[in-house]
């Protein structure tokens, strides 16, 4: 029947396809990479501008100049370079804060994230400090570690497996670890014994003269992190997924059991900040780390994440964690009435986020 | 209708081949028992209205969602279950409409996600990746704007986007490549480009189907065109067997277009 039809119409239409369009000069892809050393380096550069972690480091060191210039005109009015600062206060705030931004920060490159970071954080610690003080202090690391991935990992289960916001669901199970961890311990505060896990204190918070090993576990952790998460082909999976669902569903990257695995490492992350505030403060008060959830997740915005996914840096969540603390630590040297600092962090992570919008955009 | 017959005669075993595929959701039947296969090297036009059911058989082509019932033959394989891992492995490689690449990521990072060159501990060797990006970009497709293989796709346009799909397509030597509306977003130019890649293609033995509204497109590089209305195949026709007239009669009016149609003909 078919061939029954008028066959003039489809032979004009027909047109010959000319392949050999390339008429145009055009410097091909390769001409263009860089040869020289320099040329590498500038290269990078434009390719790491509008990823927010370069801008944020810039504004960074320009505030620590300040603090510094500061500190030598007036080394006792604002002792920001004094040990008992740099010792004594950013190298316990700084590192705590950075591993859990990080932790918050791969999240929300997956796509998702967890507002119980702080009610975990919260239960692990005194569960450390109990096991720490019954048992010994490898022993309660691990049993710490291993709540905090639990409980991240039942959240991811709960997200992943009914489909609903991470928002509320992760909302609700913050306060009902809250409920857990002063029914476990009552309402006054957990004590680590200090006598018996004299080396605990010193692995953890040992006393270097000016920082202390809180920044070696940061800098360690990062390193790790910035390998897994830039380097390893599972950190170009969690880019994926949060980048692009259905386009990683499309090369075969499988969506749940990425978001899973990085609920389990964002778990064990926290897990080994909980251990970081114990070996600081030596005790643990059931519901008054709700502040850390809100201080992470600000962390990986002023650092450069999105929170729509696919965005961010491991770098960016340090240096992000950093101006958070420093700023608060600045403000309290200065002698800031203490309401200021949350003014402050407030509104930094309004104008971080703000910035970050426009900084999307122009990306290379 | 003798024509799919006739080509299915004309090569070997066909390399994919789907037979009765009905979908369901819930109550509705969004594909009703369509049958089609498709040969090595030829380039297939899928068209239909919307809601016709093109895109519901490009997820079970692909493999991201199940059939209710049918069969689906891989180069005479019948595989027991129908999973994107298992597509993907046999070679079939589908660019969605919009969301072919992750934008948030450089163009080496999409062209390997999922398939890196790694070391034996899982860590990607990115100068190799990024080298071999910058030779495929330049030898496989020429696209005019691409700086560098560091770039974002974020900062392409969607023809170059679309380009790129391509050319990770063919690096990884896919056996058939489904474009879903891939002219859809693109300027005139663009849109002559990827249709020369799709004639390119054929020439290295690849397969693919063109998912289209734009019944000129399809017949410009179509071997033959299949067209979906109401989850049912009412034509599947080679290109020398019909015409644009023909085919637009047929995605407006259904079954009763094609037949008006041809009364018509027959009475002229």
């Amino acid at each position: 029947m078919t061939t029954e039809q008028p066959q003039s119409s489809s032979a004009t239409t027909t047109t010959v396809l000319d392949m050999d369009e390339r008429t145009s000069i055009r410097r091909s892809l390769a001409d263009n990479v860089p040869t020289s050393g320099s040329g590498r380096l500038r290269e990078n550069f434009r390719y790491m501008r509008g990823r927010g972690a370069v801008e944020i480091s810039l504004i960074y060191l320009a505030m620590i100049v300040a603090f510094v210039a500061m500190y030598f005109r007036d080394s006792k009015g604002f002792p920001f370079l004094a040990p008992s600062n740099t010792s004594g206060v950013l190298s316990q705030s700084i590192p705590v804060l950075a591993v859990l931004a990080i932790g918050a920060g791969i999240l929300m490159i997956a796509g998702e994230f967890d507002l119980s970071v702080g009610a975990s954080l919260g239960l692990s610690a005194i569960i450390f400090i109990k096991v720490a003080n019954s048992h010994s202090w490898p022993v309660a690391f691990v049993v710490a570690v291993l709540c905090a991935m639990g409980i991240a990992l039942l959240n991811g289960v709960i997200v992943i497996v009914t489909g609903i916001p991470s928002f509320i669901a992760t909302l609700g199970m913050s306060l009902f670890w809250v409920g857990a961890s002063m029914w476990i311990n009552g309402k006054n505060p957990a004590r680590l014994d200090k006598l018996q896990n004299k080396t605990f204190i010193n692995v953890v918070a040992g006393d270097h003269g000016r920082f202390r090993s809180q920044l070696i576990w940061m800098v360690g952790i990062g390193v790790i992190m910035w390998f897994v998460l830039h380097r390893h082909k599972w950190g170009n999976h969690i880019y994926a997924v949060g980048g692009n669902q259905a386009a990683a569903t499309a090369v075969s990257i499988r969506p749940r059991l990425v978001k899973l695995a990085t609920f389990a490492a964002f778990g064990a992350l926290t897990g080994v900040a909980a251990v970081l505030v114990v070996g600081r403060t030596g005790n643990m008060q059931p519901g008054t780390t709700g502040d850390y959830t809100l201080f992470a997740i600000a962390a990986a915005v002023v650092g450069g994440c999105s929170l729509t996914g696919g965005r961010g840096t491991v770098f960016g969540m340090i240096v992000g964690a950093a101006f958070i603390r420093t700023v608060e630590d600045a403000l309290i040297l200065g002698k800031a009435d203490d309401f200021y600092p949350r003014l402050f962090v407030g509104l930094t992570i309004v104008v971080a986020a703000v910035v970050n919008k426009f900084m999307e955009g122009r990306a290379k | 209708m003798s024509a799919s017959k006739a080509t299915q005669s004309a090569g070997a075993t066909p390399l994919l081949q789907m037979q009765g595929v009905t979908k369901r959701y819930g109550l509705t039947t969004v594909l009703d028992d369509v049958s089609i296969s498709i040969n090595r090297g030829e380039v297939i036009g899928l068209l239909g209205d919307n809601g016709a059911g093109k895109s519901t058989l490009v997820k079970i082509m692909s493999g991201v969602v199940p059939m209710t019932s049918g069969r689906y033959l891989w180069a005479g394989d019948e595989l027991g279950k129908v999973t994107r891992p298992e597509t993907e492995r046999r070679g079939l490689e589908t660019i969605f409409q919009d969301s072919a690449l992750v934008p948030t990521m450089s163009i080496t990072r999409n062209i390997f996600a999922g398939r890196e060159v790694t070391n034996r501990f899982g860590f990607m060797k990115l100068k190799e990746m990024d080298s071999i990006t910058t030779r495929i970009l330049d030898t496989v497709v020429s696209i005019e704007g691409i700086r560098s293989a560091k770039q974002l796709v974020s900062s392409l346009s969607g023809g170059q986007a679309q380009a790129v799909a391509i050319a990770r397509a063919v690096h990884f030597k896919r056996s058939l490549l489904i474009l879903d509306e891939p002219t859809s977003a693109l300027a005139v130019r663009a849109t002559d480009a990827l249709l020369n890649y799709l004639v390119a293609l054929k020439a290295e033995g690849i397969s693919s189907v063109l998912v289209t509204h734009n019944l000129h497109h399809a017949f410009q590089v179509c071997d033959r065109h299949i067209v979906l209305n109401h989850g049912r195949t009412i034509l599947d026709v080679n290109r020398e067997d019909t015409t644009v007239a023909e085919l637009t009669a047929a995605v407006v009016g259904g079954a009763d277009g094609v037949a008006r149609y041809r009364k018509q003909l027959g009475v002229a």
